[in-house]
């Protein structure tokens, strides 16, 4: 989601001297908020450049094509666009392009925030009718174009008898490319969703169509493993068409556990203790009593609500809810087998993903279990400082990291979602062993290993993409 | 290029003489990894290196990766040499560098359920050290006892746990690694922030010591299981206790370990232990878990099992199974030699993997025994193993088999995995358009091709004239698939194993 782009756009920002007198952190402010106090008023016009060119895909040969024509290896007659729309497609374009342009894919939902520089003056694919699944027969794998909805794949995956692990922590309607160069938050128990991606089918930045990592089997022993380096940002190199998803094997028996806890301090042991559970858990969502009242309104709201989804055959599911009920010590109250909330009818689903959207969000923090009540009080508390009333939607994960998603009860203003975001910083920079991974925390963070790492990743990018395609790098 | 002498001096005056060795002995001893290579291969490489180096310390490694700068010597990495395609193996010479010496567990922190170990150190140590503490690996790659932590993420491996711990990548919480200019880097951020924060773990994951020198790694850890079982049974044919392996997967159920041996490994077992289990096509599932979850799962793989007519074995059979689950390739002292194929084939095709890679074995009239294992919900390893006397002309032959067995898994949806040496025609054949990509983070990194240079993505040669320098990959397939005919060809059966052949003649 022009991860590399932003970042680069800001480290060259600050190398130019009418802008280096500001700090990097003021700088990401202005930028992001697009502050004309700050910023002269061609750089603000620049950033509201919005890409001239929408192309909504129906098949990845029009992808191919497109590529090529923007690489000058073909002309745009071969596009197949009538006179009128050739002619509109070379006046927006440009036909003797100046400077770079290229192609960069629209998430079909955003969980946080547009990106701060968008394609200055190259096209959007819009995936939306490019959105089938393709189940194997006989194999727990399914292939799907990036355009399908996340949860169009787990009711059919169901239906065939398999199970997709990966479920959105925030419940948003989210396709399948919005966890591949979007902000989906799918993740299982045991892994997050890159684990569960065997490969990819995309177009590479020369036209060609090319198959990171594999579909059938997974990716080792085969030199890098640049399938789940490049998934967070796939979107920067390659143009992801196809995922190829690992699913499961429907257990004989899933149910659902709800769990309730007033005590923070009570909730992080717990959370600590189901952690090392082991098998058989599918997923654990933590919710506050904010986001309780989104997700549930006919129930009335607990301070935190645990959720517990198992999988186990008939025999042995007796056994592993008395496990389950021995590791959750502390909580208030408990429901047996409450209805799994993603296997309702899609037209549920979508309800309660709209209301969950209305919230605002800034982005993941990842915090040891056993300091999330503490983190989470912190959160409140900056919420009401805020006038903004604060949530928040959790994940715990077998590697004792809970992954959580604050969000706040105020209207999705860009300088609300900055202030707001700093103050999630400054809260996980009293944490510790927590990490706040949001795109702006990406931008200020200054450790030295880490902008190596994000220098390498661009040259990595600039060497896979040499043509300048995929999202091509922008100077200020 | 610097003399010998002076590159000799230098690294003695780094690391100390008593930790670089440049005898015939030594340097012969690291001219091979775990396959055995026909001597003919030294007319295309030279296969000895230079010097042998054993350094101690990060900063050790990070001095002799500069010190290539001054004397121009290719830099080899090397772990335990369990590889199987020349990977740890020099192609010109130069500097190997045996990373056994750093061989420490420096820290383990029970709150972040990981531990720091240095690279160098196996992967059976740093799971009877975290045994010790009350934790566990989630997984543990096939030959644990020889293979150290850096040499299996740079070959990728897959191996024991995965099908419940998920794959050796999931376990990697962060590496430490020398680049090729010398720099140090961490691979992830130091906080737990999934694949966030410009996570480079993946990209040395299967690297091949192409990209630097892993010299640190924090690995995660999980609880040890209250229970382990380990459940062994027989069946009719390889391809049940194939079918019986999916089922296990199409259950749901989510065993530590589930895999298959055919009666020829057992053979062999007996002409060396003569204790050893009946010979007979068997699947070992080791359970894992509270003693209800134990005997629930147990119960339900009995069902499985007896679906397709297995047989359960006594609990002392899979008790030894399990205790000598990283011993698995004694048969290579019947033979002096030993090759082992590993592929990746779809799980859902496991039955007919099993039947092709007998028919191939059977074919090529070699000595060998077909085994795998289940990776995950997708994805099985087919690995067998065939027996190969190097010192003979003919012995070179067998490594035919491993070109038939990785087109066969191509075939099949599937993949061989690693590259190494003598194993890169398969890069474009694995990866078609994207291979580009692939050979770009190698000059993004190494642009100089210091370490482990000319493998991976080309194949140098040990001569430095234009048009000898390197080979292009599909001229290695040939010579492969040469191997394999002359092999089909050859008149004679080897003969280690009396039984063994006693089996195939009724």
């Amino acid at each position: 989601m022009g991860l590399l782009r932003d970042w680069h756009y800001v480290e060259r920002a600050v190398q130019i001297p009418a802008l280096a007198e500001l700090i990097r952190e003021a700088l990401i402010r202005a930028l992001f908020v697009r502050d004309d106090r700050v910023l002269p008023p061609d750089l603000i016009a620049d950033l509201n450049r919005v890409p001239p060119v929408t192309v909504k895909v129906k098949e990845d040969a029009e992808v191919r094509k497109l590529v090529r024509v923007l690489n000058g290896q073909e002309s745009t007659v071969s596009l197949g666009l009538s006179a009128e729309d050739y002619h509109y497609f070379r006046t927006q374009l440009g036909v003797g392009r100046t400077r770079e342009f290229g192609v960069t894919m629209r998430p079909r939902t955003l969980l946080t925030y547009d990106w701060i520089v968008p394609e200055q003056r190259g096209v959007q694919l819009d995936f939306t009718g490019y959105a089938s699944i393709e189940f194997a027969q006989d194999g727990h794998r399914a292939i799907a174009q990036v355009g399908a909805f996340w949860k169009r794949l787990y009711d059919e995956a169901l239906e065939r008898g398999h199970y997709a692990p990966f479920v959105p922590t925030v419940p948003l309607d989210f396709a399948i490319g919005d966890a591949l160069y979007g902000d989906a938050p799918l993740a299982s128990f045991r892994a997050g969703f890159g684990s569960y991606v065997n490969g990819l089918r995309t177009i590479s930045p020369y036209g060609q169509r090319a198959r990171i990592g594999f579909e059938e089997v997974a990716n080792h022993g085969t030199a890098y493993d640049l399938l789940h380096t490049a998934i967070p940002l796939a979107g920067e190199f390659f143009i992801p068409l196809s995922a190829a998803l690992r699913l499961e094997a429907k257990p004989a028996v899933r149910k659902t556990f709800t769990y309730s806890f007033d005590d923070p301090a009570k909730l992080s042991a717990a959370l600590d203790k189901l952690s090392r559970f082991g098998p058989g858990v599918n997923w654990v969502h933590i919710t506050d009593s904010l986001a309780a009242k989104i997700l549930r309104p006919a129930v009335p709201p607990e301070a935190f609500t645990v959720q517990v989804s198992i999988g186990a055959t008939t025999t042995g599911i007796a056994a592993k809810e008395k496990a389950l009920d021995g590791t959750m010590t502390g909580f208030k109250t408990k429901t047996g087998d409450a209805s799994n909330p993603y296997d309702v009818p899609v037209d549920a689903y979508r309800k309660t993903a709209d209301a969950a959207a209305r919230s605002l969000f800034v982005g993941e923090v990842r915090v040891p279990a056993k300091s999330f009540g503490d983190f989470f009080g912190k959160v409140r508390a900056f919420g009401d400082q805020s006038a903004a009333k604060a949530g928040a939607y959790a994940s715990l994960q077998g590697t004792g990291v809970v992954s959580a998603y604050p969000f706040f009860s105020a209207p999705k203003d860009r300088t609300k979602v900055y202030d707001l975001s700093k103050g999630i910083r400054a809260i996980v920079s009293r944490v510790p062993g927590a990490a706040f991974t949001s795109r702006l925390a990406h931008l200020w963070e200054e450790e030295p290993m880490f902008l190596r790492r994000m220098g390498l990743m661009r040259s990595l990018k600039l060497e896979i993409d040499e043509a300048h395609v995929v999202q091509p790098l922008i100077s200020p | 290029m610097a003399s010998l002498d002076y590159a000799y001096r230098r690294l003695v005056n780094t690391l100390g003489p008593e930790r670089v060795a440049r005898s015939e002995f030594e340097r012969m001893v690291y001219s091979h990894d775990f396959a055995s290579l026909p001597k003919i291969a030294l007319l295309q490489w030279r296969l000895y290196p230079d010097f042998v180096a054993l350094p101690q310390t990060t900063e050790e490694v990070a001095a002799l990766v500069k010190l290539s700068d001054e004397s121009l010597l290719q830099i080899t990495p090397r772990g335990g040499g369990t590889g199987w395609c020349g990977g740890s193996v020099p192609n010109r010479g130069g500097v190997l560098i045996d990373m056994r010496k750093m061989n420490q567990v420096l820290a383990l922190d029970p709150d972040a359920r990981t531990v720091t170990v240095e690279a160098g150190a196996t992967w059976k140590e740093v799971e009877d050290f975290v045994g010790s503490k009350g934790f566990a690996l989630p997984t543990v790659p096939l030959n644990a006892i020889g293979s150290t932590v850096g040499g299996a993420i740079n070959s990728g491996s897959t191996g024991f746990g995965g099908l419940r711990g998920g794959n050796l990548l999931d376990g990697i919480a962060n590496l430490e690694v020398i680049l090729p200019d010398g720099s140090l880097l961490k691979t992830a951020s130091e906080a737990d922030s999934g694949a966030q924060l410009a996570n480079l773990t993946p990209l040395f994951l299967g690297a091949e010591g192409t990209l630097g020198i892993v010299t640190k790694a924090v690995l995660r850890i999980v609880p040890k299981p209250e229970v382990s079982k380990a459940l062994t049974y027989s069946f009719p044919s390889l391809a049940a206790a194939a079918r019986f392996l999916k089922g296990i997967v199409d259950a749901a159920l989510t065993p530590y370990h589930a895999a298959l041996m055919d009666r020829d490994h057992f053979v062999f077992e007996r002409a060396l232990q003569s204790d050893s289990p009946d010979p007979t096509d068997l699947a070992l599932v080791a359970v894992q878990g509270s003693k209800d979850d134990v005997a629930d799962q147990e119960k339900t793989i009995d069902g499985l099992a007896a679906k397709e007519q297995g047989t359960k074995q006594l609990a002392p059979i899979g008790d030894r199974l399990w205790r000598d689950r990283y011993n698995n390739y004694g048969a290579r002292r019947l033979s002096r030699g030993l090759m082992v194929s590993y592929n990746l084939v779809p799980l859902r095709r496991l039955p007919d993997a099993v039947e092709k890679a007998t028919e191939i074995r059977d074919k090529l009239k070699l000595n060998g025994s077909v085994q795998a294992h289940v990776v995950d919900s997708t994805t099985a390893a087919l690995n067998p193993y065939v027996l190969m006397d190097d010192t003979k002309p003919s012995g070179g032959t067998a490594l035919g088999f491993v070109k038939r067995m990785g087109d066969a898994a191509f075939k099949m949806d599937g993949h061989p995995m690693g590259l190494g040496l003598f194993l890169v025609y398969n890069l474009r054949k694995m990866h078609g358009n994207a291979t580009s990509a692939y050979s770009a983070v190698k000059g993004v990194f190494d642009p100089r091709k210091k370490i482990n240079g000319g493998k991976t993505f080309e194949v140098w040669t040990k001569y430095p004239w234009p048009g000898l320098r390197a080979i292009p990959p599909p001229g290695m397939a040939i010579g492969l698939e040469v191997a394999a005919i002359l092999r089909r060809v050859k008149p004679t059966r080897d003969r280690f194993v009396r039984a063994y052949e006693h089996t195939k003649e009724e």
